[in-house]
Order: C-alpha cells, then structure tokens, then sequence
C-alpha cells in the first residue's frame, strides 16, 4: 500500500498551523510519518451486502448484523446496498505509541496524530475502491458511516467484527465496552445509492449538512464550528 | 510445588503420542484434515454466524465433512469447536460444554480408529497489557474448554490460528495443567514473516518448544507457496515434529465471495516440497477440502521427508525477540531494578507505584541492555504478588527478555509464569534443596537458569571446586530434563578489595567450565571494585579481563559508559569485530562517551522552557543550583515560564506539541532540582495531592498523561492510577491516600457512563474529595449532568483548577 500521510492534516489534527509550527516540532512530524510508515502493518478489507428496511432497523441479509438508530436509518434512507468496510494499522502503531508515552511525550501526541491521518487515508483508499464497485452499478456512494456517530451504537461494533471476520483476518479485535484494538482502526458502513436520486443542493443541502454534523462524536467540541467553518471530514464527505 | 512435579512426569507419556503413529505404524508422515469455517460457508453459514451452532443445527454436514476427510486419508480430524469459548458463545443457548461434548462426538463417529484432536482458536480478544483480556481469564477461558474436551473423549487438543504468543502460552499451560492429552500448537504469520502481534519464528520455536508442547507449527497465514521461508525458519531451531496447515493462497474478494485461487493439485505439489524438508504432519486451512486431502495424500506417498538437524543455542525471548548468547557480541544484562541500594526503586515497590521502575527498564534498554534482570526482594512486599504485577507492566513497554531474580521460588515460578516469552531466572545453586525447588519450574515454563557455583558447603577456595559444583547442577538439570543450553554458569564475583586471591580463580573456573561444558557463562560484574576508590577502573578493567577469559554475558549497569566502551575494544582486539567496523562506526569523531557534556547554552532557563530545549535545560539547571536555592528556580524561574508558554498556547502562537515539549523541558529540570535538594526540603515543593485516572473500560491515556506532566510541573504531586481503572480502584485509592482532588478522563461515549458511575461511589465514600473530569467527549453540560465538581477542557485548565482548588482549602 503506497499512501503518503498528508503533513498539512496532521498539523492540523495537533491544532496546528504553518505558522505557529517551529523546526523542531516540523522535524518531529517528518520523523513519526517515517516510523509508522515503517512499523504499522495496514490491513483492510470491505464486503458488501443487500439490505432490507424495517421499520426500527435495517437488515443486513445473509449475515447476522442489524442496524439500529435514528442516524444510521436516515443515513440508508436511499441506500439498496452497503458496503461494511473495517482498517486497521496494527498493534505495533498502538505499542509505540505507548511507549513513547513512557519517554517522550511531545513525540508520543504527534505520533499520535500521524497514525490518525494515516487511517483516514487509508480508509478513503478503500473508500475509492468501493466507488468503483458502486460506479458498476450506476450507484454513489454516501459518506461513511462509523459505529458512535449519532445514536447509532458502539455495541454494533462487535458483530461487524463477526461479519468482517477481523479478529482472524486482521488482528483486529473489540474489548468489552466494544472498543476497537488495535486503537488506530477504523470500521464503517456506506451506502448504495442509485444515481438518479435528485438531493437537496444550496440551502437547503446546506441546513441538512448542518444537521448531519451532529451525527460527529466531536459535534459538541468542535473547534471549527465555533469558528464557522468545517472540519476536512466533513469537507470530503458531506 | 507437587503439581509441577506431577506434570514433568507426565511428560515422558506425551512424547510417545506422535511417535506411536510414526514408528508402530511406520507411517512417514501423519495427515490432518481440511478447513471447516470455509467450508460451512459454502454450505450456508451466515456472515458472522457462530460456527459452532451447525454442531446443532447441520449435524449432518459436519458429520459429511468428518467422514470425507477421513475418507482421503486424514489421520486426524479437527472437531468444530475453533470459537468454542465462553466469549465467542456469549447469548448463544449452549454451554461451552455441550458445544464440545457434540463436536467431539460427531467427530468421533467419523473417525472409527483414526484420531480427533481437539480444537482450539483464538479467544476473539487481545490480551494485556494493548488489550484488556487478562492472561489469566484466557487460561481460565482455555481451561473450561480443555476439561470438557477432555471429558468427550479427544485424542489429543490442537492449538491453532493462534497470532498471539502470550495467548498460545494461556492456552498451553490450561491444555497440559488440565488434561494428560497430547498438545499440538501452530501459529499464523502474516506476509512479514511475524504474527500479527509480532512474534518471528525463531522466538515461537523457543517459547514453545519450553513450554512443553509435542508439535509446533504453522497454520492458516498464507498459501502453501508463500509460507515456505516461514517453514523453513521453524525447521531450523525446531527440535521436536513441525506441522503446517496452510490456506488454500491467498483469499480473494470475487463478487460477493471469498475465494482461495490455489487447485488441489498445485496445493499437494507444494506441499510435496514442504513435506521433503522434513514435515511430517500436513493438513489445510481456509479455503481448503476434502479434495485437497486426498491428492495430498496421494502425493506424499512419493515422498521421503529429510531429517531436519536444527541449529542449538542458549537464548532468552520477550515475545517479539531472541537474544541469542554467543561469544562473538557479549550480551549485558542489565541490573539496576534492584531495591538494595536504590531508594527509588524501594519506594516505587513500596507504593505500587511502578512508573519509576519502567523509567529505569527504559533507560536501560536504551543504553543498550540485552536482558533486563528484575529483582524485587524487600521484606515487606509479597513478592510473588508484586513480581507478577511489575513483569507485567514491564512487558507492556519493553520489547526485551527479562532475567527474573528472586530468592523466593514462588515469585520465580509466578514470574516465569506470567512473563510473555522465555525468561532466565537468577538463579540456583548447587544445593541439592534448591535445585530441588527451581528445576521444576525452569523445565515447566522452558526458561533457561542461571547456576551459581556454590552449594551446601558454602563458597568454593578453588578452581576444581566451583567446575565440581557447576558440572552437579548442569547433570543434574539434565536430569529434570532441561537441556545444557538453558543452563547459564554464574562463578560468583567476590570484592577484590576482601577476596583478592579468589578474582583470578572464578575467571579461570569459568574458562574450564566453558570449555568443558560447553555452556553459556554470566558474571554479576560489579560487585567486583566494592570498597576501593575509582571503582569504574576497576570495573573496567575487569570486564576486559572477564570477556578475555570467555565470559559471554555481564550483569551489570549499562548506564556505565566504561562497560559498553570496553565490550566494543574487547570485540576489536579478540579479532570479532572484524576490521574495526562496528568499533569505527560508533567512535570515530566522538569524544569518549563520558566526556560528553549537555549542551551547553547561552539560553536563559526561561528560554529554554519557552522554546522547550529539552537538550539543554539539564546544563542549565545544573549551573543556576550553584549559587541559586532550589525553589527560588521554581518560583522564579520554571513556574513564570509554564505560564508564559500557556498564555501562548492560549493565543495560538504555539500549538500542543510545543506545550508539551516545554512541560518536559520543565519536568526535566524539576527531576535535577529535586535530587540536589534536601530531603525536608522536598516537602515544601509539594502544592497539593491530586491523583488522575482513565475510567474503566477506556484504554486511551495521553489526554490524560498531557494534564499528568502539567500539574507536575506546576507542583502537585500526582497519583497516576493509568487507564482503563475500575470503580473500586479508584475509590479505594482515594481513601488509603487520602486524595481531596480526583481527575478523570474519558474519550468514548460509552464510558462516560463508567465515568458517571465512579464519581457516585467517590461521592457515596467515606473519603470527601472534588472530582474534575475532561476528556474528548465531555463539555461543561455533561460535566454537569454526571454530577462532577469541575470541567477542564484542556490541561492548562486542569492547573487552573488545581491551583484555586488547593488555593481555597489553604
């Protein structure tokens, strides 16, 4: 997997600008893309499935996964297909993460940072990959999706797991409070939608985008709403 | 200690298991069977259905599948229980029992005279320290599932797909404590030649092998082509029948399906290859059938299986590295975690509070420490209780073995136990009680033990005396079945300042022990200058003198530039390093390392901590100590600084890793005021008690650790309980330290409701305190909602609120 970690988003995951940043900090991120370039161990994968709409859930058929919620609901209220999709850096990018935690900080939250940028691009790749499949098929594809946005359940990561059958594949597994380990991974469902679907565009799609901003984990923190604008997800995705 | 014993016997059994089917029915080699999940697939298995459920709902297509594997040729048939564990059962409407009483009894039925192994995956969590399944709830998950096999009638138990070292080891020790049946055990690997969690093979063979296991191996990973380098790296170390189960290639994603792209015909060809190099036990992972079996086992018919000659050394394993012992790099073992004459590790062990002894571990390894020795022997501690606490937090950082030194047998066999990889305990001696009571243990757990050359008459005069008494305890370990290469001779170092006729002697010894024996040779190296002035020419010296006479590994104190500068001359002179290279590489153009100063600056200190100089803050402090008092630097000097540079984080001017990098800077300079302030003084440093913890059920800790090195450095002393605490922990904390202020963070929705929950017991507790609470998820609102007396957004607001909090109870 050849994937560049993008300097300017980790600067700007860490708060950062190309002003305030100094040499020594500038260094410091160049050297953490090297090392988990060089240590993490990507792995991903996607399947895709029919689905059918109840009315308090959606279905995902010849599997055992039910999706519950308001969100995700309105999130598939165009979709016919999905895609469930699951990344992961590995455990090593979680391990040194720890221990620069021990020994150095400052390097520990930009290391951090980079592996979070990583996984994001890793996952619009995969994310990309899927488009294909939907172009195929005369469908676009909604953004993606992730167990905590809204009110759609982390409890659901765990049959996403059995589904994708991660822990055996990829090494990537869920604690108890259905947290995902190795950390820096990733897991969503997106969206089949036919291309003759007209959306809303101007204001209107602009109120919905709002709305769908609270669908974040961050809405109610986030910095770049304070300041009126949004956030590069947000810019990509909605 | 009987039960160890009654295990080591039970060994001879084991071993004729593998060895009936090879020589009473002069097979050459012994056929597993062909996948099941892929195949249960194919015939309906939802997408995350539990598999093992078709032991109840499909019985006859799992019989099918026995019976057609047994019909091409398999030997043993693996019974439907891979996910057969409480976790992966967990709302299902079977017992882990009934699940295993039925798949072993559809397998029995197909398997007539052949045999049925019992199967036994992964638990589907990852264990401490990066997961939070603890080692002993997966033996004891293991254990459940070892019984009821057991209790079924399986032949033998198999453990397989496992990527995990550590979890290999619970599955291990549960299969042989719980069952007299045969344990096989094969690992995945991924394309990088490691498992997922990062174990090479040579580091697989040598953990395992000590633990006792009859077969090792290789399953699942990769097609049968590209498993090969994997294979033959096992081959090479492996001493006991290597197995290997590949996929069927690589899996595929076609339209909806998973496919594996490797035929039948292209699989047994291959495994025709792996088969001549000395595999004698084959079978199929994913992807592969029946169909496969039987051409397989058509095509080893042609084959004689060569006799793989492995390659024998002494070495100690974390779980992701081997340091193998050999005289061409001597390796140093690392000696400073040590309570005797180190009040910091005393208090830390003391406390419970381990932070400073990993710091120590750190530094050491960085310094270039192979082994790290543990010694925890304070009166006052329960050292099995605390040994096993310490090691596992100390494999949680450091990827090297450790050397596990104890006086006390069950904190060596608890530390041996608990320890991921293969360990050296320190040590035996030649007393028949002893070797008695530590024999047992390193032959269980496999790990290798150092031997010390004295016995029940005390310290040895001479030369032949301590060769004697090494030659008794390496017979008799071989007697207990430990082999010579897991034996490290110590010939004990006395002070030459009270022993100076011995010095000499122990050198010599341990040259005719090496020689005679062939064994790996150790020397707790700096006792020896005890006494006399300019100890490290003496130590010096005498290292060069130690590896001259063919010692292989020094315990010793890597921080000591000296050592390490002696270890590479050594390497040039004795015609090892070869062309000078490693010795050119590492000094040329550079001052001896002692002679190496801090930078030094012309920054004022509270330079330094604005534009965090981390390199140059020690120098600094160092020269304001002279003719400034110690708390007039902090008051004056780091505190007015911390509090320009959060002002400047406020406006943006600097972002978080600059933060953080001038909170170390500060930290930094507080570790050397402290140590050259008198002890009273100390106290007066202290603004205020404060004790940090991550809620339970959330593992992310930086937020918190970022507000941790802040509040210190603005004074207050903190209790740092890590992350993922439970309620009780914490609360109990509270009380015994009587602790007025708590942090909590939290960075998952989820666990804001853990969050939630320990502040009403700290509320209901006896122990009144306030309780600040941030975190990713958080805002003033939910901090309010959940009953938290403060909400900070940030660390700098944390000491905000320390500082009024401490201000008003003043």
């Amino acid at each position: 997997m050849n994937i560049e970690i993008d300097k300017k988003e980790v600067l700007r995951y860490l708060g950062g600008t190309a002003k305030n940043n100094d040499q020594i900090t500038d260094r410091l991120i160049d050297e953490c893309i090297e090392e988990i370039k060089e240590i993490s161990n990507p792995k991903s994968q996607y399947r895709i499935f029919d689905i059918k709409k109840n009315q308090n859930n959606i279905q995902i058929l010849n599997s055992i996964l039910i999706l519950k919620g308001k969100d995700i609901i309105k999130h598939l209220i165009h979709s016919k297909k999905v895609a469930i999709m699951a990344v992961t850096l590995g455990i090593q990018v979680d391990q040194r993460i720890k221990y620069y935690g021990k020994t150095d900080l400052t390097k520990a939250v930009i290391f951090d940072a980079c592996a979070t940028t990583y996984i994001e691009e890793i996952s619009d790749n995969l994310e990309s990959e899927i488009k294909e499949i939907a172009n195929q098929s005369n469908c676009n594809l909604t953004f993606r999706f992730s167990p905590g946005y809204g009110d759609f359940s982390l409890v659901v990561q765990d049959n996403i797991l059995k589904v994708l059958n991660t822990s055996r594949i990829m090494g990537l597994t869920v604690s108890n409070e259905h947290i995902l380990i190795p950390s820096k991974s990733v897991t969503a469902i997106i969206g089949f939608e036919d291309k003759s679907i007209k959306k809303p565009t101007g204001k209107v799609q602009k109120r919905a985008d709002n709305e769908k901003c609270k669908t974040c984990l961050r809405y109610k923190n986030c910095i770049y709403l304070e300041n009126g604008t949004f956030c590069e997800f947000r810019k990509k995705n909605l | 200690m009987e039960e160890i014993k009654i295990q080591y016997q039970k060994k001879v059994n084991y071993l004729s298991f593998v060895k009936k089917i090879f020589e009473e029915k002069n097979k050459k080699f012994i056929l597993f069977d062909s996948a099941m999940g892929t195949t249960l697939q194919k015939m309906g298995l939802k997408a995350g259905e539990i598999p093992e459920l078709f032991n109840f709902t499909h019985s006859d297509i799992i019989l099918d599948i026995h019976k057609q594997n047994i019909k091409a040729g398999s030997d043993i048939i693996i019974t439907n229980t891979f996910g057969a564990n409480e976790i992966k059962l967990k709302g299902c409407k079977y017992s882990v029992e009934d699940v295993v009483q039925k798949a072993v009894s559809l397998a029995r039925k197909a398997a007539g005279k052949k045999y049925v192994a019992l199967d036994l995956g992964p638990t589907g969590q990852l264990l401490e320290p990066l997961g939070s399944l603890k080692f002993e709830q997966a033996y004891g998950l293991y254990k459940r599932q070892v019984i009821a096999g057991a209790d079924a009638g399986a032949d033998l138990i198999i453990i397989e797909t496992i990527s995990d070292l550590y979890e290999a080891k619970a599955a291990i020790l549960a299969a042989k404590e719980n069952s007299s049946l045969p344990v096989f055990c094969t690992m995945t690997f991924d394309q990088n030649g490691r498992t997922l969690t990062g174990t090479d093979p040579i580091t697989m063979v040598n953990v395992l092998e000590g633990l006792g296991v009859d077969v090792i191996g290789i399953n699942c990973s990769l097609g049968p082509k590209d498993i090969l380098p994997i294979v033959d790296e096992i081959l090479k170390y492996a001493t006991i029948p290597v197995m290997v189960q590949p996929n069927a290639g690589l899996p595929e994603y076609v339209d909806g399906e998973t496919v594996f792209n490797v035929s039948p015909e292209e699989f047994a060809s291959f495994m025709g290859e792996i088969a001549k190099k000395g595999v004698r036990i084959l079978g199929g992972c994913c992807g592969t059938t029946p169909e496969f079996i039987g051409i397989l086992s058509d095509e080893l018919k042609k084959i004689d299986p060569a006799v793989p000659e492995p390659v024998s050394f002494t070495c100690a394993c974390s779980s992701t590295k081997t340091i193998i012992f050999n005289k061409n790099q001597p390796k140093i073992i690392g000696e400073r975690i040590n309570p005797t004459g180190n009040k910091i590790i005393k208090n830390a062990l003391i406390n419970q509070d381990y932070g400073e002894i990993i710091n120590e571990a750190i530094v050491q390894k960085e310094a270039g420490a192979d082994v790290l020795d543990v010694n925890i022997g304070l009166p006052e501690i329960d050292e099995p209780v605390i040994m096993v606490k310490l090691i596992k937090e100390l494999q949680g950082i450091i990827d090297i073995p450790l050397q596990i030194d104890s006086a006390n047998f069950e904190a060596l066999e608890a530390g041996a136990r608990i320890f991921n990889g293969k360990p050296i305990l320190n040590s035996v001696t030649g007393k028949e009680k002893h070797m008695e009571q530590i024999f047992p243990i390193a032959k269980k757990y496999g790990a290798c033990v150092i031997g010390l050359t004295m016995d029940e008459k005390g310290l040895p005069k001479t030369i032949e005396q301590r060769v004697e008494i090494a030659e008794k305890i390496i017979n008799t370990a071989n007697q207990y079945g430990i082999p010579k290469k897991n034996i490290l001779i110590d010939c004990l170092v006395l002070t030459a300042s009270t022993h100076q006729d011995q010095v000499l002697k122990s050198l010599k010894a341990m040259q005719i022990i090496k020689q005679k024996f062939g064994v790996t040779t150790v020397l707790g190296a700096s006792n020896i200058s005890f006494g006399l002035p300019r100890r490290d020419l003496i130590n010096q010296t005498y290292m060069a003198m130690a590896l001259t006479y063919g010692l292989d590994a020094p315990i010793t104190d890597p921080l000591m530039p000296e050592i390490m500068e002696t270890i590479f001359a050594y390497r040039v002179l004795s015609d090892i390093d070869k062309n000078s290279e490693d010795f050119i590489s590492r000094y040329s153009n550079k001052q001896p390392e002692k002679l190496l100063l801090k930078e030094k600056t012309e920054n004022s200190l509270s330079n330094i901590v604005i534009k965090g100089l981390l390199n140059q803050v020690e120098q600094k402090t160092l020269d304001l100590l002279k003719n400034t008092q110690p708390l007039s630097i902090i008051d004056n000097h780091l505190i007015p600084s911390l509090d320009i540079v959060g002002d400047m984080y406020d406006r943006g001017d600097i972002f978080l890793p600059q933060l953080i990098r001038s909170a170390e800077t500060v930290k930094k300079a507080f570790k050397i005021i402290k140590s050259n302030m008198p002890h009273e003084q100390e106290k007066e440093l202290t603004k205020g008690k404060i004790l940090l913890a991550t809620v339970a059920g959330d593992v992310h800790d930086i937020g918190k650790n970022i507000v941790k090195v802040l509040l210190e450095n603005y004074g207050f002393n903190v209790v740092d309980l890590g992350k993922d605490v439970p309620i009780d922990s914490i609360v109990s904390a509270c009380i015994e330290q009587n602790i007025k202020l708590v942090g909590l963070s939290a960075l998952m929705t989820p666990t804001v409701e853990n969050m939630k929950k320990t502040i009403e017991k700290l509320q209901k507790s006896d122990n009144e305190c306030k309780i600040m609470v941030g975190g990713a998820v958080l805002n003033e609102k939910y901090a309010n909602m959940i009953n938290a007396d403060y909400y900070g957004k940030d660390a700098r607001e944390a000491v905000e609120i320390a500082r009024k909090f401490f201000q008003n109870t003043k």
